[in-house]
């Protein structure tokens, strides 16, 4: 088959490799098929099947491959999304930030969208409300959200872009913490969610140790990170930090590094200067969102779409061979009968709350809501005992800005770990209920391996969005900041300022009789102090157990209700087309001999359509590309 | 010497007195005594990579402090003038090696052959530059580097737990703020001059002219980034200004060569469009060409030197009618913003310098009498308590800081007026007073006459409560002050509502 010709490219930049894949080409081909597939399913009376296939057509057409965009404050992040879409989609200033993540994605035609959380609504709904393109920042960035009433929690741009067609969605995340400690919760959360993530940082200098600690945490949340060394238009010497950078990403493991100019990138765009692109170093960014983003993407998608088709040809195939054996050979019948409605059985069963992979899923999560606790629980202990020794050491006063920023860190710190190690654990227990479910299917007549690696993916929905928002728990943290130490400081600087200010002749007298009195006070003082410290950290740790407690357990409840439904899903299909094979059966037997020939011919059509359509499904994805 | 220097310096001859035989105490307090003598302690301390070192070269004039793309130094040195240069290492332990003076390229190389930067406490470099004659300036590691220790090591100078921090005031460089900056700022304050004193710290905007991307309207919206962190809550509780700073063009421009201006002179006269697309990026800038007879090496030297901005500046300003390297070189200083950090620390620093000092070694001697009391040490806090409360300018810093970080206790605008009075915008009258230069006499014996009703009247309302009043009389006091360095009578009697009669006069 011919290269489809692409549509004129739409301002594309020069240069750049958009020309479709030969992936992208097998992916049409599967979409039509799972176009006849569906329609076969609809002649047969299989709406299910149907509604199964829409998604697996949709995924196709839209693999929705979000990539991230991270880094330091103020190292080029919007800017650069800018310069791979070349149009000013994410503003871009000196001095203001970008507040709320922005996210860009393909349409016909340009428009953009503001997430506003709906306050009216019960449990966080959000809406989206179209916006002009052009008053974006008025939107997303620091200074537009001062005056503004509505509850912005992001915003959606979308450009008809050649880049950005095959459903790639790049994500420009808020700067300000995007790696600090306090948000480092929310931004981990936001990484575990996408495809891939871009690190931005300016060549102006190496990487700082906030930068690579976010590197380890980030590879081992997201599969697919890679670096960005952006400004290097700028920066004489860039060649020689990207040489240091790479020795510091030497130490981490195998993470691609792109060193880009986003300013020629979009000077080359607007004078259509090849060239200047090139230097740009962008087509090798372009290069790898493409292959090794999008593509794998698409390979996984692939994939499952393949066993989708395999295994709703088979369950077609199930009822109508079934039929027809019926009546060729009314002698089997019986036998037959029997032997279905014992794999029907089987699949009752199987779709069971008491089924293996049932139990391994409700139980797993049960253990996992518990271990996840405990390993909080145990984690923060360690942190409030070093907290309280800390504190028994002197006066927590006038430093309590540092133990309150110390414990800060600290925190944050133990539950970004219990997060990654929770995610971890709830990869490998779909994991280990995709393989249960594959074993317990395997004893029925028709065999459907499922994957995983769809399960998880409706977990990003709404909290990626949710990054750029304060929440609850930083809304904790800055409260204790201010509270304690707001009333002990002025306290003490009160009483500093009062000894530096009483005037010479009272101070003879005044400092004899005062300092005894002082020094009297200042033990019991200080125990009390610590006393108290030791309690607001105590009652700090209790609120974090308990917020983010929370948030895990909400987490690992969807995974299970993800996984259920994925795997329900499948199981009751499979129920269904038993169940009609049965009933096939018995009609067939009481079927007239004058209908009989009739019904045998339209039977053979259906099979011969069917097998043909079998013989389509290429038997596997991984000889279209770089396979896993 | 300053009044408060004397106090000072008596006060630790009293407590030599009191530590007579204590061999340790007695070396602390000779390098306290001998802290008053010397000049005013710089200390340039921030992020890593932030241009502290290229600031450095800047303020001195002259390329000594090494740079480098990578995190460049590794240990605290120390810059004080001399008349021949030399470079000492102080090994942690007390011992002392001599590093031979070598320069490459201008800078120096502080080779410290088979030493790490682990066995170097800090490095004393001593340089004959007239700069160097009335400050010492202190060049830090970077914070927040990748490698923790070298971090550590500024961290432990700047903010050591146990005894008053070496220097005596900071410029603080920062790109854009980071949590760790704000902490660091802190940290400095703390123990530099006693709790909450954010008199001794000022914040540059470094790397000013990479704000914007190199453009050539960098600088402007490095003003206004600047502009806006002066308001900003907390950086104006950590330190008294924000001034934008384009290290490298200071630093090239204060040590333009005459091969360099000739250089930019031929980029000047080069056509437009050429020009222009030569200077697209640093690659372009540096690839072999015909259109220009500079070679590779020269241009490449050229952005070292200058850095993009630098390159794209010098050529517009000598369009726009630089004719002479030393025109070349004065506009450039101009933009760079180094002219206001120099102002800024010969008004608020130099000008309080033996204030300054005098509170570091306070608090010094506070901390010593704590670590090893001695049987009359109670002589000894008493007297540190009658300098702090004898000395105006003293005062004048604690109430700076006071205005600075906590809530005003009087109205805005008053707390505006009285941060100037006291010296907040520059220690001058003139600018206490908030006049221009060019005020004539009247006005000025004017402005004070109104200013003194003003706030004696504060300080005098029946309802003011106890830390109002105070806060009032010092400021009356700083007045008076004034009046008296101008020599402008008010016509009433002066002292009347002043409590402080031993007053030292305002430096």
């Amino acid at each position: 088959m011919t290269k489809a010709a692409p549509p004129a490219p739409l301002t594309s930049a020069p240069g750049d490799d958009t020309s479709s894949t030969t992936l992208a080409l097998a992916n049409q081909q599967l979409a039509h098929l799972v176009e006849k597939t569906a329609d076969l399913s609809a002649v047969l009376g299989r709406a299910d099947l149907v509604g199964r296939l829409e998604q697996t057509r949709a995924r196709l057409n839209d693999p929705f491959v979000r990539v991230i965009v991270v880094g330091q404050y103020k190292q080029g992040k919007s800017k650069l999304v800018n310069a791979l879409v070349n149009a000013p989609a994410c503003p871009v200033d000196d001095d203001i930030a970008t507040s709320v993540p922005t996210s860009v994605s393909y349409a016909e035609e340009p428009a953009a969208y503001a997430i506003v959380r709906n306050g009216n609504s019960p449990a966080g709904g959000v809406e989206r409300l179209p916006i002009p393109l052009d008053s974006l920042a008025d939107f997303v960035s620091e200074r537009g959200r001062r005056n503004d009433e509505h509850d912005i929690v992001g915003a959606e741009v979308v450009l008809p872009r050649e880049l950005l067609r095959g459903g790639l969605r790049l994500v420009d995340s808020p700067g300000v913490g995007g790696i600090e400690s306090t948000r480092s919760v929310s931004t981990l959360a936001a990484l575990s969610t996408a495809h891939a993530v871009l690190l931005v940082s300016d060549a102006s200098q190496e990487y700082t140790e906030p930068e690579v600690q976010f590197l380890k945490h980030a590879l081992r949340v997201s599969p697919n990170v890679a670096a960005v060394l952006s400004k290097t238009d700028i920066y004489p010497s860039w060649r020689q930090i990207e040489e240091i950078d790479r020795s510091h990403l030497g130490d981490l493991g195998r993470i691609p590094m792109f060193a880009v100019s986003s300013d020629l990138r979009m000077l080359a765009a607007q004078e259509q200067d090849r060239v200047l692109n090139e230097e740009s170093g962008f087509p090798a960014l372009v290069a790898h969102l493409r292959r090794d983003v999008l593509d794998r993407a698409e390979i996984v998608h692939r994939r499952a779409a393949v066993h989708d088709l395999v295994s709703v040809v088979d369950q077609l195939g199930m009822a109508v061979k079934t039929e027809l054996n019926a009546l060729l050979n009314p002698q089997d019948t019986p036998a037959m009968i029997a032997e279905l409605e014992a794999a029907k059985v089987r699949a009752d069963e199987f779709r069971s709350r008491s089924s293996r992979w049932q139990v391994t899923l409700s139980d797993g999560i049960a253990d996992l809501i518990s271990d996840t606790e405990h390993d909080l629980r145990d984690r923060l202990r360690k942190v409030q005992r070093d907290a309280e020794v800390a504190i028994d050491e002197g006066d927590p006063g006038p430093i309590w800005d540092q133990i309150a920023e110390w414990l800060d860190q600290r925190v944050a710190n133990a539950v970004s770990e219990t997060f990654v190690w929770t995610n971890d654990r709830s990869r490998w227990l779909s994991e280990q209920v995709a393989e249960e479910f594959s074993l317990e299917e395997s004893t029925l007549p028709f065999i459907d391996v499922s994957d995983t690696d769809g399960v998880l993916d409706p977990v990003e929905d709404v909290q990626g969005m949710d990054a750029g928002r304060l929440g609850a728990t930083e809304k904790i943290y800055i409260g204790l900041r201010g509270s304690y130490s707001g009333v002990l400081m002025a306290g003490l600087a009160m009483s500093l300022i009062g000894v530096a200010l009483i005037n010479p002749v009272s101070l003879v007298v005044g400092v004899l009789v005062g300092r005894r009195a002082y020094r009297e006070d200042k033990t019991t003082r200080l125990s009390r102090r610590q006393a108290e410290a030791k309690n607001l950290a105590r009652r700090h740790i209790d609120d974090v157990v308990f917020q983010v407690g929370k948030q895990l357990k909400d987490r690992l409840r969807f995974v299970q209700r993800v996984a259920r439904d994925h795997f329900g899903g499948i199981a009751d299909q499979l129920h269904r087309s038993l169940s009609e094979s049965v009933l096939a059966a018995k009609q067939a037997a009481a079927t007239f001999e004058s209908d009989r020939n009739g019904r045998v011919i339209e039977l053979k059509r259906q099979l011969a359509h069917i097998e043909a359509l079998r013989a389509e499904i290429p038997a596997s994805v991984d000889d279209a590309g770089a396979g896993r | 010497m300053s009044a408060v220097l004397a106090d000072v310096t008596e006060l630790l001859g009293a407590a030599r007195e009191v530590y007579a035989g204590d061999s340790v105490a007695e070396a602390v307090l000779d390098t306290y005594a001998r802290r008053l003598r010397e000049p005013l302690r710089l200390a340039v301390a921030g992020m890593v990579k932030a241009g502290k070192s290229t600031v450095l070269n800047a303020l001195i004039g002259e390329q000594i402090a090494p740079t480098d793309a990578g995190e460049c130094t590794r240990t605290v040195t120390w810059y004080r003038y001399g008349r021949s240069a030399t470079i000492t290492a102080h090994l942690h332990g007390g011992a002392e090696v001599r590093l031979p003076v070598t320069r490459s390229d201008g800078a120096l190389v502080l080779d410290l052959g088979s030493r790490t930067a682990e066995d170097v406490a800090w490095l004393d470099v001593v340089w004959p530059s007239e700069s160097l004659r009335s400050t010492v300036l202190i060049d830090t590691p970077g914070i927040a580097s990748i490698s923790q220790d070298v971090s550590e090591r500024s961290t432990r100078f700047l903010t050591p737990t146990r005894s008053p921090s070496e220097a005596d005031a900071i410029l603080y460089l920062l790109r854009h703020i980071h949590a760790s900056d704000v902490r660091f700022l802190e940290g400095f304050r703390d123990t530099a001059a006693g709790a909450s004193q954010t008199v001794n710290a000022v914040s540059l905007l470094s790397r000013a002219d990479e704000i914007g991307s190199g453009r050539i309207d960098s600088l402007l919206s490095a003003a206004r980034i600047a502009e806006r962190y002066r308001h900003d809550g907390e950086l104006r509780s950590l330190a008294l200004e924000c001034i934008p700073i384009a290290g490298l063009l200071a630093e090239g421009a204060r040590t333009l060569r005459e091969s360099e201006f000739a250089a930019f002179r031929e980029l000047a006269a080069l056509d437009r469009v050429v020009r222009d697309r030569m200077l697209i990026s640093v690659d372009r800038f540096t690839r072999p060409t015909h259109d220009t007879t500079l070679s590779v090496a020269d241009r490449r030297n050229l952005l070292a030197r200058f850095g993009i901005f630098g390159v794209r500046l010098g050529s517009a300003l000598i369009r726009g009618g630089a004719r002479t390297s030393s025109q070349l070189s004065e506009r450039m200083i101009a933009q760079s913003g180094l002219i206001d950090v120099q102002r800024f620390v010969a008004d608020q620093f130099r000008s309080r310098g033996p204030t300054l000092k005098a509170r570091s070694v306070l608090v010094g001697l506070e901390l010593l009498l704590e670590d090893r009391p001695a049987r009359e040490s109670g002589r000894i806090r008493a007297g540190i308590e009658r300098v702090t409360a004898n000395s105006h300018d003293l005062r004048e810093l604690a109430l700076l800081s006071q205005l600075r970080t906590t809530e005003p206790v009087v109205s805005r605008s008053d707390a505006a007026a009285a941060e100037r009075l006291v010296g907040g915008a520059g220690t001058s009258a003139l600018a206490r007073l908030g006049l221009q230069d060019d005020a004539d006499a009247e006005a000025i014996r004017a402005r004070i006459a109104d200013v003194l009703e003003h706030w004696r009247r504060l300080a005098e309302a029946p309802l003011a409560d106890r830390a109002t009043s105070d806060m009032c009389r010092v400021v009356v006091r700083s007045v008076e002050g004034i009046a008296s360095e101008l020599a402008v009578g008010d016509g009433s009697d002066r002292f009347a509502t002043s409590d402080v009669v031993l007053a030292s006069r305002p430096m």
